[in-house]
């Protein structure tokens, strides 16, 4: 066994080309199948399971995949977002303690995630470095966010302009980092939380800067001025970052009823509470949509899945003139190796011998081909984001 | 006797040739050698008596066993066991260095190892042919006398009882050559193997203890 | 050597097909009493009788701040996010609350019941942003626990939540409620007593703190913006002198005690200062009840005395 393993290595070794290629044409083909079947499996395992985490979303009327994947996943924007107002009527019902969401800007690309502590301990989120967010302007960042930032407590973290074309309808601030997350293996790990009115700042709905109304405020501030309002001007300059100093001076305009909420998670005690609040929100004219997660997801991923097959019937295809490529390449090796045969027959070797040498080749063509396309795998595991 | 031949027909399957050897003996511990001009069925005979090739006709024994009576297995494992051979076109594995293919009947004989001993051997082979300088080459970086050597050493590496040589000096200088059959006669002497050696060379066959001279056409 | 590559190749194979593990953090486990934070003192003054010791009741804010212009630490706001009820007296009193991160769950409003009944200050110069900016609201009377009545009505919320998250005692609960509910309309009960001594005379108000009182009594009630402890200039003589030109009131309600020299100053005017105490954070002696009993007792004193 050892000869036909060193004569074979020794083969193998001497057409190293040749051995490449067979190695690479088998384990390309394996790592394909593996890994796309594999990733999608976890994706789908992964996305199953933050659904079933999240039993209902609330939001204003559209699409019901885009609104489940803005919560879910703070991805996209919805059309549509609920207000505060909404929020306190569904708090009435008693059925639900409803979760605000308000997610609409990025700080380096990152998902600013406004909402509540609330969310935190619904996602059983525990701060690993530093601590909660404590105040306007404070910041929590999940692991993988920290990470790549590479920022931790006490850090400044400047949230990105809505629109480079228009500087000055977006209001981006630096935010304080209070803490960082413990790794969850959720979309919440690439997320930079913020307290919901961190969020409104954010919209340019909640701002600060000096007093206007006193008697000796600069008359190029303002627009205007009567016995009971001031009308400041754009020219009034706005604090970019929440200090000790300035944050007093934070205030919110508008009705606080008002105030945009992009999604809403209710969390219900028990399901005959989360079945009575769907309950309410199901007439027709109703502009709250109630769904449960978890059926959306599955919907969203028969659709994937139907389309998959495809791309599986397509990589079969792939597989099989690959497979059949491979098995002509060993044919016509073999051919060439004739005059190697040929000797060994005439030296004495026993076919059985001869027979075993070639397949000892072919298997560990095939060891190391597997080898490459598992070390390929483990890597796209490794590499590929948990969700 | 280790071979014998008698009333031995061939006819070559692709060719109108026809090799007629009434009868050929090789006692044990001869060291006999086989002239003949080319197209004589010299090569062909060696092939018949290792029996890669059957004859039609006749009867071939080798140490007293006829390898036509033997399924191909049987006659590869008597070819293992019991000859030595150096084919006129060497026949190396290209993917080994000089010292691995003169280990290799001991790696295809599953009654030897290619343990100390028999690396030991090899290179005994190796140096008294001038080639152990080129023990980890492969046959590629060799000159057609080093190959030559090569097929040689690995024929007597098994100490076997019947060697087979088809003009093994052919490629070789005249020192050289003087030493390689030195080291011939000297092994086959020393294992008591019998040694049938095709050769063209005139003057060899005074070295040996008999002449054996095969006609055009057989 | 070639085995050992083959074999260690098919456990790389192996386990690159093995799932992540997510781990989730272990629920935390269950702590003591229940703990209430409050931000003003007569929250906690509820909160405290209605509990009585099935719950630890807090009010962080130090005693010589006023809880409604108060920033509380970053230790204190952490008292307030661990904290298993946190009760708002809500109509914007403490402010802190609109920039600092609080969870919702335990979060209770206690006003907010009767927002259409808060009283917002017209006369408070507010401020927008361009000429379609919105209008921020002018500035809301937040001491809604001086009308005993509202009062009732915010220790009754308090009552629900402390129902909700200390449930094991629910007759003590409805007990010391009505008890609670008792003293409180006892005070309505004193101040109704004193209305007919206080019809059609003016009053003023060193600060507009005492709306909720007025507009219950039907006090005549006009308020300056004086602070107990600055002295009033000369130009705020003469805008006060023009205000009683019109409402010539004769008794002055303050939070604390003016200045001597403020005192004196009235005193040439002929108006008396009387205390009452706002109770907005802890008073200097008793509790809510003694200080709202102290006061309606100094005010029935001071208008038995004449105009």
């Amino acid at each position: 066994m050892g000869s036909l393993f060193f004569l074979a290595g020794q083969s193998l070794r001497h057409r190293r080309g040749q051995t490449a290629v067979l190695v690479f044409g088998l384990a390309v083909p394996i790592y394909l199948v593996l890994a796309v079947n594999g990733l999608v499996l976890r994706y789908q395992d992964s996305l199953v399971r933050r659904a079933e985490a999240t039993p209902l979303v609330a939001g204003g009327p559209g699409s019901r995949f885009d609104l489940v994947l803005h919560a879910l996943y703070f991805r996209g924007r919805v059309p549509h977002p609920l207000k505060m107002a909404d929020l306190a009527a569904m708090r009435e019902t008693g059925y639900a303690l409803p979760i605000p969401l308000h997610v609409r800007h990025t700080a380096r690309r990152f998902p600013v995630v406004g909402t509540t502590l609330d969310y935190f301990a619904f996602r059983r989120l525990e701060v690993a470095v530093g601590g909660q967010l404590l105040q306007l302007g404070d910041c929590v960042l999940g692991a993988a966010a920290a990470a790549e930032l590479r920022l931790g407590p006490g850090g400044r973290l400047p949230t990105d302009p809505d629109n480079l074309f228009d500087l000055a309808g977006s209001y981006p601030v630096k935010l304080l980092v209070r803490g960082v997350l413990s790794s969850a293996g959720t979309p919440d790990d690439r997320a930079v939380f913020v307290d919901l009115k961190t969020a409104w700042l954010l919209d340019g709905l909640c701002h600060g800067h000096a007093d206007v109304t006193g008697t000796n405020t600069e008359a190029a501030l303002l627009l205007a001025r009567t016995a009971t309002n001031v009308t400041a001007g754009a020219a009034v300059p706005e604090d970019t970052e929440v200090t000790p100093g300035n944050i007093a001076s934070f205030h919110l305009h508008g009705d606080p009823a008002d105030l945009p909420v992009s999604a809403v998670l209710p969390v219900a005690p028990d399901a005959r509470s989360a079945t009575l609040l769907r309950g309410r929100y199901q007439a027709p004219e109703s502009t709250v949509q109630i769904l449960a997660a978890r059926g959306v997801v599955e919907e969203l991923l028969g659709l994937v899945l139907r389309i998959k097959r495809f791309f599986d019937a397509n990589a079969l295809l792939v597989a099989v003139s690959t497979g059949l490529f491979l098995i002509l390449v060993v044919l016509l090796s073999l051919r060439l190796r004739r005059a190697e045969m040929e000797t060994l027959f005439r030296i004495g070797c026993a076919r059985g011998f001869t027979v075993r040498l070639v397949g000892l080749e072919l298997g560990l063509v095939a060891s190391m081909a597997l080898l490459v396309a598992g070390a390929g795998i483990a890597i796209t595991f490794a590499l590929a984001p948990a969700w | 006797m280790m071979i014998s031949v008698e009333n031995l027909v061939f006819h070559h399957p692709r060719s109108t040739f026809t090799l007629r050897v009434p009868s050929l003996r090789v006692g044990k511990g001869e060291r006999v050698a086989l002239t003949g001009p080319s197209g004589a069925g010299k090569t062909t005979l060696l092939n018949l008596i290792a029996g890669v090739l059957l004859a039609d006709q006749g009867v071939i024994r080798v140490g007293g066993v006829e390898p036509a009576r033997l399924g191909q297995a049987g006659r590869r494992a008597f070819r293992v066991r019991t000859l030595g051979l150096v084919f006129q076109d060497f026949q190396l594995l290209e993917y080994l260095g000089v010292g691995e293919n003169i280990l290799l009947p001991c790696r295809i004989n599953p009654a030897l190892k290619p343990g100390p001993a028999a690396r030991e051997r090899a290179r005994e082979l190796a140096r008294r042919t001038g080639i152990e300088h080129r023990w980890e080459h492969r046959p590629a970086r060799l000159s057609q006398g080093e190959q030559q050597r090569v097929a040689l050493c690995r024929a007597l590496v098994a100490r076997p009882p019947c060697v087979l040589a088809d003009e093994p000096t052919g490629s070789l200088d005249l020192a050289t050559k003087t030493r390689v059959v030195d080291l011939l006669l000297e092994e086959c002497a020393q294992t008591g193997a019998s040694l049938l050696m095709v050769t063209h060379d005139p003057a060899l066959p005074a070295r040996f203890d008999r002449t054996i001279s095969l006609g055009e056409g057989g | 050597m070639v085995r050992r590559i083959v074999i260690l190749g098919w456990l790389v194979a192996l386990l690159a097909g093995c799932g992540r593990v997510e781990t989730r953090p272990e629920a935390r486990p269950a702590r003591g009493l229940p703990r209430v934070c409050a931000t003003s003192y007569p929250l906690a003054f509820f909160a405290g009788r209605l509990a009585e010791g099935d719950a630890e009741v807090s009010f962080p804010a130090p005693g010589d701040q006023d809880p409604a212009f108060w920033r509380p630490s970053e230790a204190v706001i952490r008292q307030f996010q661990q904290a298993d009820l946190i009760l708002l007296n809500g109509a914007d009193f403490e402010k802190w609350v609109n920039t600092t991160s609080l969870p919702m769950a335990p979060l209770v409003d206690t006003s907010v019941a009767f927002k259409s009944e808060w009283i917002l200050f017209p006369e408070v110069i507010t401020h927008s942003h361009g000429p379609q900016g919105a209008h921020s609201h002018g500035n809301i009377d937040f001491n809604t626990w001086l009308d005993p009545i509202l009062a009732v009505r915010q220790m009754g919320v308090v009552a629900g939540a402390l129902r909700r998250i200390a449930p094991a005692d629910e007759a003590g609960l409805r007990r010391r409620e009505g008890e609670l509910r008792r003293d409180l309309i006892e005070l309505d009960r004193e101040l109704r007593e004193l209305g007919p001594r206080l019809r059609g005379r003016p009053l003023l108000a060193s600060h507009p703190v005492y709306g909720y009182l007025a507009r219950r009594y039907q006090w005549d009630l006009a308020s300056v913006h004086w602070e107990p402890d600055e002295p009033v200039t000369p130009a705020q003589w003469v805008a006060f002198d023009t205000l009683r030109a019109g409402h010539p009131g004769r008794l002055m309600i303050w939070e604390e005690a003016p200045l001597p020299a403020v005192a004196a100053g009235l005193a040439e005017r002929g108006v008396r200062p009387v205390v009452f105490r706002t109770c907005g954070n802890r008073p200097p002696a008793g509790d809510y009840l003694a200080a709202m009993h102290e006061n309606i007792r100094v005010l029935r004193e001071a208008a038995a005395a004449g105009p």
